[in-house]
């Protein structure tokens, strides 16, 4: 579903952010990525969401070579991606309905279809209540779990996720990665940058360590007894 | 495994099936509810701003309003060149020496000619007499020993295209009993001449007057650009292309078209009264009920079309451009 191949990025003043990265996640796989704060590993998301092109290296993800991808086919893979991101990126003139509306309304779902997918979105996140707030009514928790509410609703084939734990509760954090959980066995592919050790050890997943820019280690999950 | 045994063993597969096609392919209700939608949210967007909102509009509504009236003003004029033109007359001014027999008998002969619709005579008496009571100057004329006119043939072309009008004339100053060939319609040549320029000085000025309004709706469709630059970026990363994106604000420009142009109309309206109340008391010197006319319904709704497209093809332009640059 995700593969690097030697993937390398380099920005314009000469500051190497990946080097070498090669990993694969296949479809139905739940993995980590951790490491210290500019090991790389929001990069390493921005790569595979095509924010950012690889300097070296082949990528490809969800049968899309990013090395090689216009504008137009940019919009359409992104489509296929739910992304949380760690600054939420909500839009603050909008309801959190419209805002976790908006990837089914620019895929032109009918508004009924697409009312049925939010509400379960929502309640999916515990924020059924809140569909008529405003992003900026609410606590940093619960903006993040709008985000993520918008990141699952379009039933998405990946799922990418920035710190998505790191403005919640142990508790919330616990549920956040139930519904993560839930789209994992029904075959969704998953990558999770985190550096919540005691939630990435309780869970058990595979778990890739980033260090300065390099694929340090590639944990697999323990062996359950 | 048959179509029949999945749905028997999931029911909810059918229903999967029709929203993956819901998400290929809009439904054309569907895509009418969200542009309503997205045309009524830029139309609240601009509400939000009257004023300055309000400053566009008037822009764009001055700027289309100058060469509309220009072009109203020429139709005006060639309408009014029209009635005339049937009236074009030759004058023939006979040599001092030709007698008004002499007179009478060319006006006849001319007659035959298929190029010529009518002709009299005006003996050089006739003509004084004309001459002192439309002038006036009876008292001075009649001290003059001798009558100074001469003798004259008027006659009315059959085509009364310049072209034939003046081939006409050239012909008939060839007679050896006339002296000077008048062609009355010359005035008319030269006013058909000054219509002609103004309405080419109408197109220069809509070319100019389109590049402002590209320029003036591009500017403003940038800075609303510029102020949901956040926004833009949020739908770029949600998988929105650059023309979802950029759909409020064609809108946006399309209102200000539509605005505009119908502002223009309005305006031209009040512009074409204010004209004609003046015009009035002066075609009334000349005994004539010559009125500006309107453009009329066709020609209004041409500038509220023209404005309308006008303001879409400028923000489409803006938009396309300064959304590509914004990149998440």
């Amino acid at each position: 579903m995700i593969k690097f191949d030697s993937v390398s990025k380099r920005y314009a003043d000469g500051r190497e952010a990946l080097s070498d990265i090669s990993f694969e996640v296949s479809r139905g796989e739940f993995a980590f990525i951790t490491g210290h704060s500019g090991a790389g590993k929001s990069t390493l998301l921005k790569l595979i969401l095509a924010m950012e092109a690889p300097s070296s290296g082949q990528l490809i993800a969800n049968g899309v070579n990013l090395n090689r991808i216009s504008a137009t086919q940019i919009a359409h893979h992104r489509r296929q991606i739910g992304t949380v991101f760690q600054d939420h990126q909500l839009l603050h003139d909008r309801s959190v309905y419209d805002n976790v509306a908006l990837p089914l309304e620019i895929c032109g779902y009918q508004p009924n279809d697409a009312a049925r997918r939010v509400r379960a979105a929502l309640d999916k996140v515990g924020l059924l209540k809140k569909e008529k707030s405003f992003p900026e009514a609410l606590s940093g928790g619960e903006q993040q779990r709008v985000g993520i509410a918008r990141a699952v609703v379009n039933r998405p084939s990946i799922i990418l996720a920035d710190e998505p734990t790191g403005n919640l509760d142990p508790g919330l954090s616990a549920e956040v990665m139930k519904v993560f959980q839930q789209f994992q066995s029904v075959g969704v592919c998953l990558l999770v940058a985190s550096h919540d050790a005691a939630l990435i050890e309780r869970l058990n997943c595979r778990t890739l360590v980033l260090k300065d820019g390099k694929l340090l280690a590639d944990q697999k999950p323990r062996p359950s007894l | 495994m048959s179509a029949t045994k999945r749905r028997n063993r999931n029911p909810d597969q059918p229903r999967a099936r029709r929203n993956t096609r819901a998400e290929q392919t809009e439904s054309f209700a569907n895509r009418v509810k969200l542009h309503r939608r997205i045309a009524r949210g830029s139309a609240s967007r601009l509400l939000e701003t009257p004023a300055s909102s309000l400053v566009t509009l008037f822009v764009v509504a001055v700027a289309l309003l100058l060469p509309a009236l220009l072009f109203g003003l020429n139709s005006n004029l060639a309408s009014l060149l029209a009635g005339f033109q049937d009236s074009a007359q030759v004058t023939l001014y006979l040599q001092d020496g030709v007698s008004e027999v002499d007179g009478q008998e060319v006006s006849e002969s001319l007659l035959t000619r298929i190029d010529i619709e009518d002709a009299y005579y005006v003996s050089p008496s006739q003509a004084l007499e004309e001459f002192s009571a439309a002038s006036g100057l009876e008292d001075l004329l009649q001290e003059m020993a001798t009558n100074p006119l001469p003798g004259a043939i008027v006659l009315t072309p059959a085509d009364v295209s310049p072209a034939a009008v003046d081939e006409l004339a050239r012909q008939l100053q060839e007679l050896p009993q006339v002296d000077v060939v008048q062609v009355d319609s010359l005035w008319l040549q030269r006013l058909a001449a000054i219509s002609n320029l103004v309405s080419a000085i109408g197109s220069v000025l809509a070319v100019i007057v389109i590049l402002g309004l590209f320029f003036v709706v591009g500017n403003t469709i940038k800075l609303a650009i510029e102020n949901r630059k956040a926004e833009i970026r949020v739908i770029k990363l949600v998988g929105g292309s650059d023309m979802y994106a950029a759909r409020p604000f064609l809108y946006t420009g399309l209102l200000y078209g539509l605005g505009g142009g119908i502002l223009a109309t309005l305006l031209q309206g009040l512009v074409l009264t204010t004209f004609n109340s003046n015009l009035e008391v002066l075609m009334q010197l000349y005994e004539s009920d010559f009125q500006l006319r309107g453009f009329g319904f066709r020609s209004a709704l041409l500038i509220v079309v023209a404005g309308a497209a006008i303001g879409w093809a400028a923000a489409l332009m803006a938009s396309l451009r300064h959304i590509r640059a914004i990149n998440p």
